[in-house]
This record gives structure tokens, C-alpha cells and sequence, in this order.
């Protein structure tokens, strides 16, 4: 267990964000040249297609950060893991930007394409209810801090929330939505063409450097605070 | 030809609009944890000034934890 | 290997799990009808009787030459392939509505094959390509 001692990680941290610091702005750079001026427009919806670069990943983000959560969650209620409980803590913001972030940006994307900011449609309705999860999740480690039943709360949180996973993945598929279905399949080819797939997997490099660099950071702030309860017994 | 950029072939509002959201309220979060952050670790080396000097060095070379603190501090005076 | 207050968490998460699923079954049949967008023109056609006065929505493809525009309003029919819906509006339509294009359209249905939209969004599909991609492909045809 020496490896997860708190002085092992808190040195990988520094030298993570150090990490991250120095190549950051050259791939933020490279990322938006990409996305918005070297990559194609689209045949059918023009210069409105780049808003995709910041709207996909930031939603695959969102859903991948809930379901980490939610297993970091289960994990923790289970074993009583005391990392775990950092790790879901220092994740939840973020992953709660960029839900937000991507129905914002979505709705940009919708106006312009569909002709309408909002549609209560399957898709959108079961992302407006993950950023409701994210909520819940955050409120619940604000109201019951000192509980002692914390981890139950969250782990029915995390249970609920987990369900609504796989129907926003296959709401597109299973009922008839004005959003369209996905373009990227986890197997079997996508049907975005390579010249733009370019810019979307940098975009989300770029976000993902990111989503780990506020992690890293959110984490050890988490560390000195455990730290420094324990201030006396060093 | 920047005109041409920032019109977005009519679309600029959107596009534009999109992209600068997402970059403010991305700067915004790392902002704020940053900030959380440094007041931590510098009230954390306020406790630490509190403990007799030999303590001190003692746990300083034993514990990371306070060498990266006081490292950071160290930078920021 | 397990002790004895892990089984009991192992045991709450389960609960939770079983009371979660119910509550899924049960908000799912409620909602069957709710939760699809729209209906296509068949499954209007297949209803014995229509609501005159509610709102729908319906959504298909435009059908090729159909579209016919006047000052004030345009005409047009919503196919699905089997059955054609004809739809009136006047109002401004979304950029990306033209012929061969899905579309989703709401209003009121006058009768069966009839309906007065107050509302059209343009529906687009997964594929994403640039013009000379495009027309790369067309040729191909």
C-alpha cells in the first residue's frame, strides 16, 4: 500500500502538473487551428459544424466522469477505500462543467442546424437529468459533510444516476429524437470524415489535459486538507 | 480574409459564441481551484510556523506532503 | 473473504438496484408514448381516431418537387416512403430545411393526410463530410 501513501502521490501530482503546464498551450493551440480554421466545413451545415469539436467531447466527458464517479463510489461504500472517496470528490466539478458545457453548446449548435434552441427529445431530456445528477452529487457532499451515512446517500446517487448512462448512449437508437444518431461507434467505422476527425480527437486531448490538470490540482488540495487536521500527530 | 474568419460563413455568433463559453467558464474553474488551493497550502504553512522550530525541520525532511507545500510557498514569496 | 459489514453494503446497493429498476419499468410504461419525439405519417395513418384540436408531431423526409411556395405560406409533403402527410405553414423554415431532408413538423392535424404546422425543425443525419467529399460521392452514384 506504500504506493497510495499520500507523500507518494503528492510528488506524482507536482511532477504531473508540471507536465501538464509545459505542453498545454501548444496542444490548445494546435487543437483550435485545427478546429477552427485548418478543418473543412461541412457539405450541409457549413462553418456551424466546428461547434462540434468543443460539443462531442465535452459530452463524452460529462458521461465518462459520472460513470467513474459512480463505480468510485460503489468501490468506496463496498471496501472503504479512502483514496476512492478523494478521487469522487475531485472529479465532480468537472465532470458537472462540461455536462453544462455540452447542452450550452449543443443548444448553439441547435439553433442554427435544427431551428431551435431546446426540444424536449429523449437525448437531450436524459443529458438535463445527468446535469441534475451532478447536482445531487455535489449538494450531497456539501449537506451531509459530517454524516456518517454520506456514503449510502452517494451510493444511491451513483445507482440512479448509472442507469440514465446507457440511456443517453442509446436514446438516439431506441426512440425517435430530433438529435442525430451517433456518428462515432465504439465498433464498426464512424461517419465523420477522417479531415474532421482530426480537430475532434485533438479537441478532446486538449480538454482532456484539462479535465486532469484540475483533477491533479483538486486532489491535493484535498490531501493538505486531510493533512492538516492531522497537523499535530506529525 | 479576417472578416471572412470571423464571419463563419454567417454563423459566426454561434460558433464564436460556443467556442469563448467554453473557454471562460473552463478558465474560471482552473481559476478558482487554483485559488482554493493556494489557501490551503499557505494557511497550511501558517499551522506549520505555530510548531517549535526542531519539530518543524523534523517533519519537514520526513513527510513530502510538507516539502511540496514549502516548496510552493517558497515560490510564491 | 467477505465480512460480515461488507455483505451488508453489498446487500443495501442491491436494494437500491432492485428499487431503481422498478421505478425505470414503471416510469418507462408510463411514459411509451411520451417518450418518442415524433410519429412518423404511417403510425398517423394507422390511428383509428385522430384528436382534431391536439398538438403533434410528425417527422419524415420532405419529398423530392414537393415543396410549393407561395407569399404566404408554403405547402409541402412529409413522406416516410409509405404513406405522405401534407403540410401548411407559413413562417420562416430553419436553414437547413429543402427537399430530401428529414424534418420534423408541429401542429394540428386537419384530417388523416392533412396537418397545419406551427412549428418546423430540421432534422440532419449522423454524416459529416466536406463539399468535394460530397461530390465525390455523388458522382460515384
Amino acid at each position: 500500500m506504500d504506493f497510495f501513501s499520500f507523500g507518494k502521490i503528492i510528488v506524482y501530482i507536482d511532477k504531473f502538473i508540471k507536465f501538464i503546464n509545459s505542453i498545454f498551450f501548444l496542444v490548445l493551440i494546435i487543437g483550435l487551428s485545427f478546429a477552427l480554421i485548418i478543418s473543412p466545413i461541412d457539405y450541409l451545415q457549413g462553418d456551424t459544424v466546428r461547434i462540434m469539436y468543443v460539443h462531442v467531447p465535452s459530452a463524452w466527458i460529462g458521461l465518462s466522469i459520472f460513470s467513474m464517479m459512480a463505480i468510485g463510489t460503489l468501490l468506496n461504500f463496498v471496501f472503504k477505500i479512502k483514496n476512492l472517496y478523494l478521487f469522487v470528490k475531485s472529479l465532480a466539478p468537472i465532470g458537472l462543467l462540461f455536462t453544462c458545457l455540452s447542452i450550452v453548446t449543443g443548444s448553439l449548435w441547435g439553433k442554427p442546424t435544427w431551428g431551435t434552441w431546446w426540444a424536449w427529445d429523449a437525448r437531450l431530456t436524459s443529458m438535463l437529468i445527468l446535469m441534475l445528477f451532478y447536482v445531487f452529487f455535489i449538494i450531497a457532499f456539501k449537506i451531509f459533510k459530517e454524516s456518517e451515512n454520506l456514503p449510502k446517500i452517494l451510493s444511491a446517487i451513483s445507482i440512479l444516476g448509472i442507469v440514465n448512462i446507457p440511456i443517453i448512449k442509446y436514446s438516439v437508437e431506441w426512440w425517435s429524437t430530433l438529435h442525430q444518431p451517433a456518428s462515432i461507434k465504439i465498433l464498426g467505422s464512424s461517419s465523420i470524415h477522417s479531415s474532421m476527425l482530426v480537430p475532434l480527437f485533438l479537441m478532446l486531448l486538449v480538454l482532456l489535459l484539462y479535465c486532469a490538470l484540475i483533477f491533479l490540482m483538486k486532489y491535493k488540495t484535498e490531501i493538505i486538507k486531510i493533512k492538516k487536521q492531522n497537523i499535530k500527530r506529525l | 480574409m479576417i472578416n471572412e474568419f470571423l464571419n463563419m460563413g454567417g454563423y459566426g455568433f454561434y460558433v464564436w459564441t460556443s467556442f469563448l463559453i467554453v473557454i471562460a467558464f473552463c478558465f474560471l474553474l482552473y481559476y478558482k481551484t487554483k485559488k482554493t488551493l493556494q489557501k490551503y497550502e499557505r494557511e497550511f504553512a501558517q499551522e506549520l510556523e505555530k510548531l517549535p522550530m526542531k519539530h518543524r525541520r523534523k517533519i519537514a525532511r520526513s513527510s513530502k506532503v510538507i516539502s511540496s507545500i514549502l516548496a510552493s510557498q517558497n515560490k510564491l514569496n | 473473504m467477505l465480512t460480515k459489514k461488507i455483505k451488508s453494503r453489498l446487500f443495501f446497493i442491491l436494494s437500491v438496484v432492485f428499487i431503481t429498476l422498478l421505478f425505470l419499468i414503471f416510469v418507462y410504461f408510463n411514459l411509451k408514448q411520451n417518450i418518442l419525439y415524433f410519429k412518423t405519417p404511417s403510425e398517423i395513418f394507422k390511428v383509428d381516431e385522430i384528436k382534431i384540436n391536439s398538438k403533434i408531431r410528425v417527422g419524415g423526409m420532405v419529398k423530392k418537387d414537393s415543396i410549393k411556395q407561395n407569399n404566404r405560406e408554403i405547402k409541402f409533403i412529409l413522406t416516410d416512403y409509405q404513406k405522405e402527410l401534407i403540410v401548411v405553414y407559413n413562417g420562416a423554415v430553419p436553414n437547413l430545411f429543402s427537399e430530401e431532408r428529414g424534418a420534423v413538423v408541429e401542429g394540428k392535424l386537419n384530417d388523416k393526410r392533412y396537418l397545419i404546422a406551427d412549428r418546423i425543425l430540421a432534422k440532419h443525419d449522423e454524416n459529416y463530410m466536406p463539399p468535394e467529399m460530397k461530390k465525390i460521392l455523388e458522382n460515384a452514384k
